[in-house]
């Protein structure tokens, strides 16, 4: 990843001194063939393309597609500035280096919207111009001063359906294994495990926060001879279709992946999964500038973008705009669907922002 | 000697820009993570007052230790088994037994990793194979615990103690275990009492270096381990990258270079630490 970024802020370099005319066009084309970058974005008078440009920071995979399709392409269209990808995951520290380094490479993070309470008051984000970003394109709590959300994905989880006749419901049977038994899985990043754990504990779903970190981790402790956690889709993915646990929590649009694999072996329950406000942030200092990447977000905020997303990724809209047009075939897995939207409960980012690092130290000292 | 450091003056000048790029980019870092360790969040040694206040850090150490020193030993054990397979081999066997070694060096630690669960997962081929034929009822638990850990950190580090070991015992002078024959000793004894000494500094050195080289391991008890064995790799990362607690990751940070340094003193009260990185013992 650092020969990537390496080679892209060359080119970068080469692009800007190209248009200042401080480097001749064949040594800029023969810097074009060295960074190895198709020529065709850059060749001729589109040099500017490649020092103007959008890049995200996100995790990389499918996403990359999706994001591209959904949102570069008319964004493309509209202003003439591609979409390009860092795809090393934007953690908190990460984005915290990044500002703190002066050397900005990334215009937006596809992040979490609790990221925004822990680096936004801190001076390491751009607010966000809700001039040019509508606040009505997104579920009520989740327009804050440094992000916004997007897209919403959850945790829920999956169960074998051969080894339990009488499907489990409810996080309360997910944490029964008297009831239930076989091993489980959960998330080894607390968010999520915690608040399945307290709902299995007989707390109302709107009223999960602040957490009660010690009821919920007495909860997870209770299970932990019959739990494994995962870092990592993937990971979670293969434990559940590599019979390692008989439930699972996954992200829900995982549960969709498994339920295919598994020739429905395998079944999603969305009750009471956790819907996550996935967010655009954007890191202080973006080299796009900030008037070109809102306009980036509002054009995110599209509601056909948003169903392309959840068609791609299975990522859940947040705009209500698009609520009504989830397709058929979604209506079981998305989490904003008619069918599912009074079943699962909301995180809560402003507490997860101000929370987080002892809530995640917690878990982690609880489970190892 | 005079002579000497006249002739030595001119290198020394040669050496001096690079030299000072070490200092500047190697002991500049590690001095700005020192500080950090202090400064983070607040200025003073509060960071270090968590090692006594927390016994979830002292269990993490623990655990780190533990599993550095036991896959320390038995990576030491079976290198030096196959490191002696190699120096009593003829020469064709042993350049194909060094290939077969440093090809390992070419694949990726995460691919490795991954095997293992293929290999001893729940439906793995070795618990699949057990089920088929009826020898255990339920599959057996190799890994997502500290034995998938061990497992997959001894496999890896295998050609780690085999390098140092052969290196030092190509370099032996077999006429010493001759004489030791010929003087009437059987051939467990000339092992133990000569063979094995000799080694020594071949044995300390791929010790060092598996041990510290374990005490970063990362990626394999992440994934092998179930998320159930923390070491405090993952967990300086995990206070990097999100809880932003980098007060903590420092301070344990600079506990593992302390910690690193402190074995090498100690080793050199033992014997002479130039003989172990191929100095002369002279």
């Amino acid at each position: 990843m650092q020969d990537k970024n390496f080679l892209r802020e060359t080119l970068q370099d080469g692009a800007k001194a190209f248009q200042d005319g401080k480097l001749d066009r064949r040594s800029f084309l023969a810097l074009c063939a060295a960074t190895g970058f198709a020529s065709a974005t850059v060749l001729a008078g589109k040099a500017e393309a490649a020092a103007k440009e959008i890049v995200m920071w996100n995790w990389g995979g499918q996403s990359e597609e999706c994001h591209g399709n959904a949102i570069g392409k008319p964004f493309e269209a509209a202003t003439g500035l591609p979409m390009r990808f860092d795809t090393s995951g934007p953690l908190q520290g990460k984005i915290k280096e990044m500002v703190d380094s002066g050397n900005v490479t990334a215009d937006v993070c596809d992040a979490d919207l609790f990221d925004a309470i822990a680096l936004g008051p801190t001076g390491h984000l751009e607010a966000i111009d809700y001039d040019v970003v509508s606040k009505d394109k997104t579920l009520p709590n989740y327009a804050l001063d440094h992000g916004i959300s997007i897209i919403l994905y959850g945790y829920a989880f999956v169960y074998d359906t051969k080894a339990y006749p009488t499907a489990p419901n409810s996080w309360k049977d997910f944490f029964d294994t008297a009831k239930f038994p076989g091993k489980r899985s959960l998330y080894k990043w607390a968010n999520g495990s915690l608040e399945a754990a307290l709902m299995a504990d007989g707390v109302a779903k709107d009223a999960l926060y602040p957490l009660d970190i010690p009821r919920a981790l007495a909860k997870i402790k209770a299970m932990k001879s019959d739990s494994l956690y995962w870092g990592s889709g993937s990971e979670a993915h293969s434990m559940v279709v590599n019979g390692e646990v008989s439930m699972g929590m996954v992200w829900q649009n995982r549960g969709k992946n498994i339920e295919a694999d598994t020739d429905g072996r395998y079944k999603l329950v969305m009750n009471e999964a956790l819907a996550m406000p996935g967010a655009y942030i954007v890191p202080k200092g973006n080299p796009a500038g900030r008037e070109a990447i809102m306009k980036f977000i509002a054009t995110a905020q599209d509601p056909a973008a948003q169903l392309q997303l959840l068609d791609c990724l299975g990522m859940t809209p947040s705009n209500p705009a698009a609520f009504a047009n989830i397709p058929a075939e979604q209506q079981a897995y998305a989490i904003t669907s008619a069918q599912n939207i009074d079943k699962v409960a909301f995180n809560d980012p402003v507490w997860w922002g101000n929370n987080s690092g002892d809530a995640v130290n917690a878990f982690l000292e609880a489970i190892s | 000697m005079s002579t000497l450091r006249n002739k030595l003056k001119p290198g020394w000048l040669l050496v001096l820009p690079f030299l000072a790029l070490v200092v500047l980019f190697y002991l500049g870092p590690i001095l700005n993570i020192l500080m950090l360790s202090v400064t983070d969040p607040a200025p003073g040694l509060a960071n270090y007052a968590k090692l006594g206040e927390s016994d979830a850090l002292a269990r993490i150490m623990w655990t780190t230790v533990r599993i550095c020193i036991v896959t320390t030993f038995f990576s030491v054990l079976l290198g030096y088994s196959i490191a002696y397979g190699m120096v009593h081999s003829s020469t064709q066997k042993q350049s194909l037994m060094l290939t077969l070694l440093l090809v390992s060096f070419w694949i990726s630690i995460l691919v490795r990793t991954f095997s293992w669960l293929m290999l001893l997962g729940n439906r793995g081929l070795i618990n699949n194979t057990l089920l088929g034929l009826g020898i255990v009822s339920q599959p057996i638990e190799f890994m997502r615990n500290e034995l998938g850990v061990l497992i997959g950190m001894i496999h890896y580090m295998i050609p780690y103690a085999v390098l140092p070991l052969l290196v030092n015992m190509q370099s032996l002078d077999m006429r010493v275990m001759n004489a030791s024959r010929n003087l009437g000793a059987s051939g467990t004894q000339t092992f133990w009492r000569i063979y094995l000494p000799l080694t020594r500094p071949g044995i300390v050195a791929s010790s060092l270096l598996i041990f510290i080289l374990s005490l970063g391991f990362y990626v394999t008890p992440a994934i092998l381990g179930g998320g159930k064995v923390l070491m405090i790799a993952e967990y300086i990362s995990v206070q990097l990258l999100v809880t932003l607690k980098w007060g903590t990751a420092a301070m344990l940070a600079a506990l593992m270079l302390f910690g690193v340094l402190a074995l090498l003193w100690l080793m050199s009260k033992f014997m002479k630490l130039s003989t172990v990185f191929g100095g002369s013992t002279q």
